[in-house]
C-alpha cells in the first residue's frame, strides 16, 4: 500500500472507528476496518484511544446508582403513581370509532380536501335534513298538507277522504277562504273562495254527508254556502241537509241558508215538509218564517209582473205549494201543533198574510 | 453492564400475542401474560394489567430519569408524569410499534421537556453531586475502578477523580437531546435505531448527536492527557 493510498484509507476508516467501538457499524464496514487495522499503526492507536474513552465514560458513576442505591426512590415513585391512579377515573374505553382512524389520518394529511369535503357534507346534510324534517312533520301533522290550487277535479273517491274543513274569513277582501284537508295517502290542502267550483263541490259534499263530520264544520259550511243558495248544486245539498240531517241545529242552519231561495218551488216543498214532519219546534218555526217570506216575495213579484208566482208547479203538488196550500198548512199548525211556540208563530203568520192581502 | 429490561423486551417481542380478554377471568396470573396481552388488558380498563406493565419497565424509566435529571425530585416528577401520560393515552396505542418504544417515546419526551425547561432557567440547574457521596457506599466510582483495575496507583486514582468531575461538568453542557442519546446509548445499552424510534427521529440523526456529545466530552478530557 502506497503512502497516499494509506492516508486515503485512514481518512475513510477514521470516522468509523468511533462507531466501531460502539458496535454500530455494518458487516461490510467492520470487515474494511479490521482489514485496515491489521496494517495501520496510526488507526490502531486511534482505536485504542476511542476504547479508552469509551471505558472511562462507561465506568462513570451513574446518578441513578447514587441517588437510589437502595431502591427507596423507586418504591416512592410506585406509591405516588398508585395514589394518583386511584384519583383518576378508569381510562377511557378504546374509541369505538377507531375504524375511522384512516379517515382522520387522511384528513390530517389533506387539510384542503378535508375542508372541501366537510363543506360539501354540510350542504348535503342541510338540504336533505330540511327535507327529511319537512317529511316528518307531514307525517305527524296534517297541518303541513300539500297546497293545491283550485282547478283540480276531485273524484268521489277523493272526496270520501276529506278529513277536515277549515273556513276562515278574510275581512280585508270580504271573502271566505276555505282550507280542506284530506287524509289521503298524501294529504292535500285546498285553499280558495266560494267562487271556485271545486271549493263549492267539497263543501256541498260535506253538507250532504254530515254524519261523517263535526257539527261545527257542518255549520261553518252551511253558513258559507248561504251566499250561494242560487246554485242548483248548493241548493240541493242544503235541501238534503234540511230534510235528513240528524242534528236539528244543522237542519235549522240549512233552512236559514235557503232563505234567499225560499220562493223556489223545491224549497217551499221542503219547508212544508219540515212543518209536517220535523220533530224540532225550532226548525218548524223557522220553516214558518221562511214560508211567510216566500209568500211575501211571491206577492211582490206578482204585483210587479201582474201574473201568478208559481211558474213551475208539479202536478198534484199544486195545492200544497200554492199560497192557499200554505195557508191551510198554517191553519192546521195553529190548531194542532204540539208546540205552543209553533202554534203562536203560525197564528202570527196567518195574521201577517191576511193583513197583507187586505192591503 | 446488565441488559435493561426493555432490551429484553425487544428480544422477546416475537410478534405473537395470546388473546387475553378473558385471561384474568380464567385465573391466569398476570405475570404469565405476554406484553401484548397485558397491554390489551390494560386498554380494556384493567388496573392490575397496567400496574404489571409499570413493574416491567419502571426501574429502567427511573434510572433514565435519575441519570438525566440528576435530582431525585425531578426524576420522580418525570416518572409520574410519564406513566400518567401512558395511562391516559393507552387506548391510542395500536401496536404499530413495540410497547417499549412507545413508552420510551413518552418518557424521553417528558425528560426532554424537563431538561429544556431547566436549561431556560439557569438558576435551576442541577447541583453537582458532592464528591463525599462518591466516597461512601459500594457503588462508588473509585471502588469500582479498583475492582476492575486492581493495580491502580494513587496518582491514577487522583486523575480518575479529576476525570469524573470534569465529565460531570461537561455532561451538563450537552444539549438535552445529546444528553438523552448519550445516556440511552452508554448506560441503557440501546442500539441507535431503537433510540431513534424512541425519539421519533432517524438513526443518522442519533448517530450525529452521539458523535457530537462524545466529541465534547473528549475535548473536556483532552487537557488531562
Amino acid at each position: 500500500m502506497s503512502g497516499a493510498d494509506a492516508r486515503k484509507s485512514c481518512d475513510a476508516i477514521g470516522p468509523l472507528l468511533f462507531f466501531y467501538v460502539y458496535e454500530e457499524v455494518n458487516e461490510q464496514e467492520r470487515a474494511a476496518i479490521e482489514e485496515h487495522l491489521a496494517d495501520c499503526v496510526d488507526c490502531s492507536e486511534h482505536l485504542a484511544a476511542e476504547r479508552t474513552l469509551y471505558a472511562e465514560l462507561a465506568s462513570l458513576p451513574q446518578s441513578s446508582d447514587q441517588l437510589d442505591s437502595s431502591g427507596i426512590v423507586l418504591s416512592q415513585c410506585r406509591s405516588e403513581l398508585s395514589e394518583k391512579l386511584d384519583e383518576l377515573h378508569v381510562p377511557a374505553a378504546k374509541e369505538k370509532w377507531l375504524s375511522f382512524f384512516w379517515l382522520r389520518r387522511w384528513m390530517t394529511v389533506h387539510p384542503a380536501w378535508s375542508a372541501a369535503l366537510l363543506i360539501l357534507f354540510g350542504l348535503v346534510a342541510g338540504v336533505q335534513g330540511t327535507q327529511w324534517l319537512t317529511g316528518l312533520n307531514n307525517a305527524n301533522a296534517l297541518d303541513q298538507a300539500v297546497n293545491v290550487r283550485p282547478g283540480m277535479k276531485f273524484t268521489d273517491k277523493q272526496l270520501s277522504t276529506v278529513a277536515d274543513v277549515n273556513i276562515t274569513s278574510n275581512a280585508s277582501v270580504g271573502q271566505q277562504h276555505v282550507r280542506v284537508r284530506m287524509s289521503a295517502q298524501q294529504p292535500v290542502e285546498l285553499t280558495g273562495t266560494l267562487d271556485d267550483a271545486d271549493v263549492r263541490r267539497v263543501m256541498t259534499y260535506v253538507v250532504e254527508n254530515g254524519d261523517r263530520f263535526n257539527p261545527g264544520v257542518l255549520l261553518d259550511c252551511l253558513d258559507a254556502l248561504k251566499a250561494r243558495s242560487g246554485d242548483l248544486e248548493v241548493r240541493g245539498a242544503l235541501l238534503a241537509a234540511a230534510r235528513r240531517d240528524q242534528n236539528p241545529a244543522v237542519r235549522l242552519k240549512a233552512l236559514e241558508a235557503l232563505r234567499d231561495a225560499s220562493s223556489d218551488h223545491t224549497v217551499r216543498l221542503a219547508l212544508l215538509d219540515a212543518l209536517h214532519h220535523d220533530p224540532n219546534p225550532g226548525v218548524r218555526v223557522e220553516a214558518v218564517n221562511l214560508l211567510v217570506r216566500s209568500l211575501e216575495a211571491a206577492n211582490g213579484r206578482e204585483l210587479s209582473n201582474g201574473k201568478e208566482v208559481a211558474v213551475t208547479v208539479l202536478q198534484g203538488e199544486e195545492d200544497l205549494d200554492s199560497a192557499d196550500g200554505v195557508l191551510r198548512t198554517l191553519e192546521v199548525l195553529q190548531r194542532s201543533d204540539p208546540s205552543p211556540y209553533v202554534r203562536l208563530r203560525s197564528a202570527a203568520a196567518l195574521r201577517e198574510i191576511n193583513d197583507r192581502d187586505e192591503q | 453492564m446488565p441488559s435493561p429490561r426493555w432490551a429484553l423486551a425487544v428480544a422477546n417481542q416475537t410478534g405473537q400475542s395470546s388473546t387475553c380478554s378473558s385471561a384474568l377471568a380464567a385465573g391466569i396470573p398476570l405475570a404469565k401474560l405476554d406484553e401484548r396481552a397485558l397491554v390489551e388488558e390494560a386498554q380494556a380498563g384493567s388496573r392490575q394489567a397496567f400496574e404489571e406493565l409499570v413493574r416491567i419497565y419502571d426501574r429502567d424509566v427511573l434510572r433514565l430519569a435519575l441519570n438525566l435529571m440528576k435530582r431525585t425530585e425531578d426524576a420522580r416528577d418525570v416518572y409520574q408524569e410519564a406513566f400518567l401520560k401512558v395511562y391516559r393515552n393507552l387506548y391510542r396505542f395500536r401496536f404499530e410499534c413495540s410497547f417499549y418504544t412507545w413508552l420510551y417515546r413518552i418518557v424521553t419526551n417528558v425528560c426532554l421537556d424537563h431538561l429544556r425547561r431547566r436549561q431556560s432557567r439557569p438558576e435551576d440547574q442541577a447541583p453537582e453531586l458532592h464528591s463525599a457521596t462518591y466516597d461512601e457506599g459500594t457503588t462508588d466510582f473509585f471502588e469500582r475502578q479498583k475492582e476492575f483495575r486492581p493495580g491502580l496507583d494513587p496518582e491514577r486514582h487522583l486523575m480518575g477523580r479529576e476525570i469524573q468531575t470534569r465529565l460531570a461538568a461537561a455532561m451538563l453542557r450537552l444539549s438535552p437531546r445529546e444528553r438523552v442519546v448519550f445516556e440511552m446509548k452508554h448506560y441503557q445499552g440501546l442500539k441507535l435505531r431503537a433510540i431513534g424510534d424512541a425519539l421519533g427521529t432517524s438513526e443518522e440523526t442519533v448517530k450525529n448527536s452521539l458523535f457530537r456529545a462524545t466529541r465534547k466530552l473528549r475535548q473536556e478530557l483532552g487537557v488531562l492527557r
